[in-house]
């Protein structure tokens, strides 16, 4: 056979045709190509770069905050967590009962971690726990091929290494509630882990703790898995400021510890810059807890504490001055010439006014005192007296003058105003008449009068200071307005302050104590206070049950107490508030006069007495 | 007759065309480099065995390329029967991969039929026609016979279901009835009633995954990260490449798994993301040089059979390359066709290198007389 059939000519022709269809074809799939690589090169190049890089927000260190000397009061410490993406998870229970396996979650946690599920977009990492111990947290990372879509990581969490004792002051941080996320548009809001101050100074100083987030370039594959980090395009993150308190740590622990189990508050100020030296709210309680987000029964143990352990009743707390109060009145008193220093009133024990007594605090009475002996013993009627002069119209601009019923630009929330009562708010508040029995029991601090323990500080500052008003300080930095001249007649303040020397350093002083301060040639001025709760009934007067120890707690006196030291070039000024603590003269003045010594020995100035008497 | 010139196995190794084999084996070459890079620069994850299988191939093709045209020619039947009871032994005992049953497990092994009828139809059809007078292509007789061979075949793959197959084997069925000299009256008719039925075929024939596929190709931006994200994600891979490409293992859309299948269907978006125009013009280059060969060679055949069986078997391998790149560049729907002899899989490697040892075996015996056979269909 050496030639072909005719089938084979036909084949052959056909064949060309397909030939040239074939070669078509080829030329649509080249021009095509062409279209894709050169004509749309620029377009796809993008949608590459963005399917293969992703921008990841690097978080910034959150600031310190540190005390005077530089203590750490809230700072940073390495954290394990454990994430979760949503999306990358095939069963959300099997992958949680695997967890649990290792890292016990509680049934409150897994209920936490599928309602954050539910509402965030299933590409958002969620948290599964932190704060996790590291032996734990190495066995969950040899188990990460088995549990997809988890993810380790090493990070830091808030801590705050003092427990408790400066909580009220640092507040704590937390998860950014639904309305910080609303109203705050930063990045950082929406990382799973960025905590931002929720109450405190790490609240009101947010924004300069946070610091500013950073973006790092990463590549990433189609399942979203980071697979290396580029250097170019990164910004790195900026750590939050450090904010500086004007507290001092070692005073500040040292006048908790001298609370024991006592509730209240105590703040000390420097009667010349206003700084805080302490500002203590007791009990305290751990703001550690809140950061990890404490379980239903820590919260209801801290909830139910009849102590009120977060209330910060330093700054918060409402409490009748008592007789505290009286430097006020003393110095409306002068400043309106109702009584001269020297004159004297004769105390029964008791002033009838209207349809009833009004006792003085001695049921046997006084005797004849002048205006330093009524303050040195604390005479009610002598004020009684002397308020029925003057009006409580006249006192209250002195009380303001001094710092009462007003709130501090601390940096603070739940602060209490108090009330500086008068006819006019009596009427605006209750709608009834001032009556003479009010301005009587307003004139020893009780009654409407409401006050806290700060503004007794910066009232016992202002006094010891006698020129300029002094406000308090907590944060350095802070803008204060310009300080103002206190206003009141230096003279005046001269018999206050002379007054309230002879409570603490002469025979026959509420406060009078021997040794004093128990400081080397340091004098101590002070005033004490006896803050009731309930007045007592006539009934009870009659049964005889007047100790305050045979009244329940929740009825017991508070125990309160004001003073500044020296008694020549104030230094500090300190207010001590025992939360039904009994006498101004027991508790609150022995805590009041330790921390003062403490201070003064801190500061280089006071030099303890005796060696046994130190701390 | 020149029997001494194609007796011995060094004679007819020394006649035999050899320039195919060396451009099989560089789209092979390209296909070991292209997977090296899909799979990450892992040398075992597919490269190492696709060399191996490229190399056995090629061993194999050689072996069937020397064997008589004769027992090709004597099996045609046979082997479409068997190729045929494999096929209805999937649709009664087939194994299920991937929600389509094309597999038969056998024991030892698993066979896809569906393949093998690939050659085994193109054989069976080559024969009907070597055997058929011309005078009788158009008629009755040999229209249905030949729709007969095409459509029993492409109904069972059909049913499995796979799409790529049946297309492939119906395109190379009508061409092989085409290149028989059927005539241009019958073509029309049939292109006329091909145009109502299609559109039947696609409401009532097809998958439901078949027709989203089909759907998705017409409008890919529909849903981008469901069906049509292996389109976009290869257009993205091929255009991001550029004329001169990101260079070799720096293709950012394969090695990070956007593209899916990378190393199988969608291997020619590696090629086009790392060498560019130049390298994916290249490969087509190659391609047309490949299929170029073998129209030459068929034009040289004497005798029906063996120039039908290279027609065949060339429109086969075309319309892989055809219907796979067009799927890759967006041009059609993705219908899981791969890249011959550059897509990592064993069996198409085997189906294709038998295929061209067959059109070099076709080559080699031209002078090898084939009876005609009498009676049997006329």
């Amino acid at each position: 056979m050496s030639k072909q059939d005719d089938n084979t000519k036909t084949i052959n022709r056909r064949a060309a045709l397909l030939g040239i269809g074939g070669l078509g074809a080829f030329s649509v799939l080249a021009g095509r190509l062409y279209y894709l690589q050169v004509t749309r090169a620029e377009d796809y190049k993008v949608l590459s770069d963005n399917n293969r890089f992703n921008f990841n927000t690097v978080l910034p260190e959150r600031g310190q905050i540190v005390d005077r000397n530089g203590v750490a009061l809230a700072t940073n410490k390495q954290d394990f967590r454990l994430v979760l993406v949503p999306e990358r998870v095939n069963d959300i229970d099997a992958t949680l009962a695997r967890i649990n396996k290792i890292l016990p979650l509680e049934k409150s946690k897994r209920k936490r971690i599928k309602r954050d599920i539910k509402s965030k977009a299933k590409f958002i990492p969620v948290l599964v726990d932190e704060q996790i111990d590291w032996r734990v947290f190495s066995r969950l990372n040899i188990k990460m091929p088995d549990l997809p879509g988890v993810i380790p990581i090493e990070g830091k969490a808030r801590n705050y290494p003092h427990h408790g004792t400066f909580a009220h002051v640092l507040g704590y941080v937390g998860k950014p509630s639904p309305r910080a996320l609303k109203n705050d548009k930063d990045t950082l809001l929406r990382q799973p882990t960025f905590r931002m101050g929720k109450t405190g100074i790490e609240q009101s100083h947010d924004q300069a703790l946070r610091g500013k987030a950073g973006r790092k370039k990463v590549e990433v594959n189609a399942v979203g898995r980071t697979v290396r980090e580029w250097d170019d395009d990164k910004i790195p993150a900026a750590a939050g400021t450090d904010i500086w308190l004007t507290l001092d740590s070692e005073l500040q622990s040292y006048a908790a510890g001298l609370f024991k189990e006592e509730s209240g508050g105590v703040a000390v100020m420097d009667v010349t810059t206003g700084e805080l030296r302490t500002l203590l709210s007791m009990p305290v309680f751990d703001n550690n807890l809140f950061v990890s987000g404490l379980s239903v029964a820590q919260f209801k143990k801290l909830d139910t504490d009849p102590k009120r352990p977060q209330f910060n009743k330093v700054i918060g707390g409402g409490y009748p001055p008592a007789s505290t109060f009286k430097m006020v009145v003393m110095l409306a008193a002068l400043a309106h010439n109702v009584i001269e220093p020297s004159d004297k009133i004769f105390c029964t024990g008791k002033t009838f006014i209207g349809n009833r007594d009004f006792h003085c605090w001695r049921r046997s009475g006084h005797g004849l005192v002048n205006m330093q002996q009524a303050l040195q013993q604390s005479c009610d009627v002598y004020f009684y007296e002397i308020i029925q002069r003057l009006g409580m119209d006249k006192v209250k601009p002195f009380a303001e003058k001094l710092g009462l019923g007003q709130i501090f630009k601390l940096g603070l929330g739940g602060q209490t105003r108090g009330i500086i009562p008068d006819p006019q708010w009596k009427l605006d508040r209750l709608g009834s008449k001032w009556r003479t029995g009010d301005s009587l029991n307003a004139s020893i601090g009780q009654g409407f009068v409401v006050t806290t323990p700060l503004q007794l500080t910066v009232m016992t500052a202002r006094i010891a200071n006698a020129r300029m008003a002094v406000s308090p300080l907590l944060v350095v930095g802070d803008k204060l307005d310009a300080a103002q001249a206190l206003d009141i007649n230096p003279e005046h303040l001269r018999i206050v302050q002379n007054a309230m020397r002879a409570v603490c350093e002469e025979p026959g002083g509420t406060a009078y104590l021997p040794n004093g301060l128990g400081l080397l040639g340091i004098e101590l001025a002070g005033k004490t206070g006896t803050g009731q709760v309930k007045g007592i009934s006539t009934a009870e007067r009659l049964s005889g049950v007047r100790d305050n120890k045979e009244l329940p707690w929740k009825l017991r006196d508070h125990s309160i107490f004001v003073g500044y030291a020296p008694f020549e070039n104030p230094r500090f000024a300190a207010g001590v508030l025992v939360e039904h603590g009994g006498s101004g003269a027991k508790l609150a003045a022995d805590i009041c006069r330790k921390v003062l010594a403490k201070a003064l020995v801190r500061d280089g100035i006071g030099e303890m007495a005796s060696p046994a008497g130190n701390n | 007759m020149q029997r001494s010139a194609t007796s011995g196995i060094i004679g007819k190794l020394a006649e035999l065309n050899w320039l195919l084999p060396v451009l099989i084996a560089m789209v092979g070459a390209i296909g070991v480099v292209a997977i090296y890079s899909a799979t990450g620069g892992k040398w075992n994850s597919g490269a190492s065995q696709h060399l191996t299988r490229l190399l056995v191939g090629l061993v194999f093709m050689v072996v069937i390329a020397l064997t008589d045209i004769r027992v090709w020619f004597t099996i045609a039947y046979p082997g479409f029967i068997f190729a045929l009871i494999l096929l209805i032994g999937v649709e009664l005992f087939g194994v299920t991969v991937n929600g389509a049953q094309r597999w038969l497990d056998l024991g030892v092994m698993r066979i896809q039929p569906s393949e093998l009828m690939k050659l085994a139809a193109v054989l069976a059809l080559a024969r009907f026609y070597h055997d058929l007078p011309a005078w009788r292509v158009s008629k009755p007789v040999g229209g249905f016979g030949a729709l007969f061979i095409v459509f029993v075949p492409l109904a069972l793959i059909l049913r499995q279901p796979d799409l790529g197959t049946g297309i492939m084997l119906a395109i190379t069925g009508v061409t092989l009835i085409f290149l028989a000299g059927i005539n241009w009256r019958v073509i029309i008719s049939s292109v006329t009633l091909a145009a109502i039925a299609i559109p039947l075929f696609f409401i009532f024939g097809l998958k439901d995954y078949q027709r989203t596929r089909i759907l998705t190709f017409l409008n890919p931006e529909h849903d981008p990260t469901g069906a049509s994200y292996h389109i976009i994600q290869s257009k993205i891979a091929l255009g991001s490449g550029g004329v001169s490409g990101k260079g070799f293992m720096e293709g950012s859309q394969a090695s990070l798994k956007y593209v899916p299948e990378n190393r199988t269907d969608f291997i020619f978006t590696v090629i086009g993301e790392e060498f560019g125009l130049i390298g994916g013009l290249g490969t087509m280059f190659l391609y047309i040089l490949i299929i170029s060969v073998c129209f030459w060679l068929a034009s040289q055949i004497k005798q029906t059979f063996s120039q039908l069986l290279i027609m065949g078997l060339t429109m086969t391998f075309s319309l892989y390359v055809l219907i796979n790149l067009a799927m890759i560049m967006g041009l059609a729907p993705v219908v899981g066709v791969p890249l011959p002899l550059i897509s990592y899989g064993g069996t198409v490697m085997m189906t294709v290198l038998a295929g061209f040892g067959m059109i070099l075996s076709a080559h080699l015996h031209n002078e090898v007389e084939l009876p005609r056979a009498s009676g049997l269909l006329l």
